[in-house]
């Protein structure tokens, strides 16, 4: 479990840097012991032929020019100081011992083996008191039944094995800094281009199409994909383009005649005497203000919802446009005896287009307002919560029922306690989303546990 | 005054035309932006209304020439779109004021008459004595005789705007955008709560309301004795 989280958070360069590292020590282990063990093999072998040899030459020696002759040729002989020699007598007295101080310190045998045929060779292995060093010793018996032992011991074979064990090491570490040089390569031109193709990634994922998606220096594969996205988000472009396009001739087409209309009917309303005409003319300018309002609304929703809605952004500070929004609806809550309260203390200054919030926020507060039975209460509250922001408007109002707390928020939908006489087509939430989307930000209700609802708008700090 | 108007739907400056005239301004229509520059050129005007969406150019290309020409006069547009983006676009490009179709007449009258005023440097029809009230923009107070009227800021705003245009019946939205700077429909009639409150401060309980509510219309002053 553990484990799997570390894992989670190495970063691929690491990743492949620490399994690159392990593959090649392990190998590296292998050949080294590999190694060592063949020579070791050798070794062995040339150190049984270099005592085979020095005793049957000691031998020959002996047997034709004595003991005085022997020990004359071996004190004369350079030899190194891993080689002694020495003649016992079959009752195990010493005759003769030059043994280096390298080669001591081992047990020598007192005495040949009584199987020990005349001509025969007993070859024994002994170890050292102190230290690993061995000492192959060989023992053969003389013509007049003495017996000579030739010694010698492994310490400069220990010495070569670890001269090419140390070298062997070495050429495995040039041999990692090589293998280092690929992971080099993955990062400057994979993983570079990954990092760049993420950041644009996130730049669109911000609610901007205007980027293109780079890769100079990537592989073949990044390139091609790169091609591929940047042609993906041309396309995204364009049908955005489009939409406000097409937008804004729906706009224009339906305004330039609710504006003749429009112009026409007050007109008459000004012009004439007859009462009832009068009135008529009146409700007509209402309904084209309201289909005006509509249009504007639904234009709205259709941008927001297709991240096609143009923002003017600026710095806008929330617990002042919040002031203001309580300062307009004060005089209607007075008026409808419900108690509008702004719970918010600190100043918070975001990047916002101000009239489209106000307006999401004015909506939520429309929406409380109109639901709070007289004598409730109305709270609007600036809340910060991690990297966000929250505008809550709390209500005393009915609440809502389980399965309305996400229907609500889509077109044409209106809650349980919105009566079939108040007016509205249950579009104000969907702007509030939309908005809110627009915003890279999210809006979102639940039920309060005392009773009544809570609606908020969150925005990213 | 004389007003140049460039709109390109036939009706609407018929419509802006009548009403200009009933106002007692001159008013010279043309439909197309190069026909505009060339009146500009061979004729005189105190004011230019033009439409954003013109069949030869856009709007806000056409005061921008308006302007590379030298002619400085307040430039009003109308428009049939109304994103925030839109407005700015337009005042950014030498605009001065901006009205979204469809408009009442009389608030395209009270937006053409105060940037007359602004530009030709006229002060207000002096909105200082109206009646029994006397208002003092400086200390933002409103007396009745000696007396002073407690006013919030917001309700003054909302006074100064209406006193300013006495008699003419303005619009919830003109009345929200001047008072609060808001350009959309706040749903709840916050006007009509603000303007009962007003009404409870400044009216007499026997006389008629110096405030009077137009159906389908807006909201008009009246200076009482």
């Amino acid at each position: 479990m553990f484990f799997t989280r570390v894992l989670e958070r190495i970063s691929s360069t690491w990743r492949l840097a620490i399994l690159q590292g392990v593959l090649l020590a392990g190998s590296m282990a292998l050949c080294v012991t590999m190694a060592s063990w063949a020579l070791r093999g050798d070794l062995d072998t040339i150190a049984r032929a270099v005592v085979l040899d020095d005793l049957g030459e000691y031998s020959v020696l002996y047997n034709r020019a004595g003991l005085p002759g022997l020990s004359e040729v071996f004190t004369a002989g350079k030899h190194e100081d891993d080689q002694g020699v020495r003649i016992t007598t079959p009752d195990g007295n010493v005759l003769l011992e030059s043994i280096p101080a390298a080669a001591a310190d081992f047990a020598w045998p007192a005495q040949a083996p009584a199987s020990l045929q005349s001509g025969g060779i007993f070859l024994v292995t002994l170890k050292h008191v102190a230290s690993p060093h061995q000492l192959l010793a060989g023992c053969q018996l003389l013509n007049d039944g003495n017996a000579l032992w030739f010694g010698r011991t492994n310490a400069e074979d220990k010495a070569y094995e670890e001269h090419i064990r140390r070298n062997l090491w070495l050429a495995g570490l040039g041999a990692l800094g090589l293998a280092l040089l690929p992971l080099w390569w993955f990062g400057h031109q994979v993983l570079r281009p990954v990092h760049e193709m993420m950041r644009s990634m996130q730049t669109l994922a911000e609610g901007r199409t205007d980027i293109v998606m780079a890769a100079p220096n990537a592989v073949p594969e990044l390139r091609a994909f790169a091609v591929a996205y940047n042609r993906g988000l041309a396309r995204i472009r364009s049908l955005t383009e489009e939409l406000q396009s097409a937008n804004d001739f729906l706009a224009h087409e339906l305004r330039t005649p609710l504006a003749r209309i429009r112009g026409n009917l007050e007109k008459f309303h000004d012009s004439t005497d007859n009462p009832a005409a009068h009135d008529a003319a009146a409700r007509g300018l209402d309904e084209i203000d309201r289909a005006t309002q509509l249009i504007h609304t639904i234009l709205t929703i259709r941008a927001g919802e297709n991240e096609a809605l143009k923002l003017h952004l600026e710095p806008v500070g929330l617990l002042d446009l919040l002031r203001q929004l309580h300062d307009l609806y004060l005089p209607a809550a007075d008026q409808r005896a419900l108690k509008l309260s702004l719970m918010a203390h600190r100043e918070i200054v975001l990047s916002l287009d101000r009239q489209r919030i106000t307006q999401a926020i004015a909506n939520l507060l429309d929406n409380a307002l109109a639901y709070t039975p007289e004598g409730g209460g109305v709270e609007i509250a600036l809340e910060v919560s991690g990297a966000a922001v929250r505008v809550i408007v709390r209500d005393t109002g009915p609440g809502l029922l389980e399965d309305e707390l996400e229907t609500i928020w889509q077109r044409n939908a209106r809650g349980s306690a919105a009566c079939s006489q108040s007016p509205g087509l249950g579009l104000g939430l969907s702007l509030v989303r939309a908005i809110a989307i627009a915003h890279c930000g999210s809006a979102g209700c639940a039920n309060r546990s005392g009773g009544g609802a809570e609606f908020w708008l969150e925005l990213p700090m | 005054m004389k007003i140049l108007l460039v709109e390109d739907d036939p009706e609407l400056a018929r419509q802006v035309d009548s009403l200009m005239e009933a106002a007692g301004h001159a008013c010279h229509g043309c439909s197309r932006g190069m026909d505009g520059l060339r009146s500009l050129a061979d004729r005189e005007f105190d004011l230019l209304v033009l439409d954003a969406g013109l069949p030869d150019m856009d709007g806000f290309d056409l005061v921008a020439r308006i302007r590379a020409a030298g002619h400085r006069q307040p430039v009003l547009f109308l428009t049939a779109r109304d994103s925030v983006t839109d407005r700015v676009r337009g005042l950014g490009a030498g605009g001065d004021d901006y009205l979204t179709k469809p408009f009442a007449a009389e608030e395209l009258l009270a937006r053409v008459e105060a940037l007359h005023r602004r530009a030709s440097k006229l002060s207000a029809p002096s909105p200082k004595n109206i009646g029994r009230w006397s208002l003092d923009p400086t200390l933002r107070r409103l007396y009745a005789g000696d007396e002073v009227v407690d006013l919030q800021p917001r309700e003054w705003t909302l006074l100064e705007v209406l006193m300013q245009n006495e008699g003419r019946v303005l619009t919830k939205k003109f009345l929200l955008e001047k008072a609060w700077d808001i350009h959309f429909d706040p749903g709840t009639n916050v006007v009509d709560a603000m303007l009962c409150r007003l009404r409870r401060k400044i009216d007499s309980p026997q006389a008629a309301s110096h405030i009077e509510t137009v159906r389908g219309k807006g909201y008009v002053f009246h200076a009482r004795p």
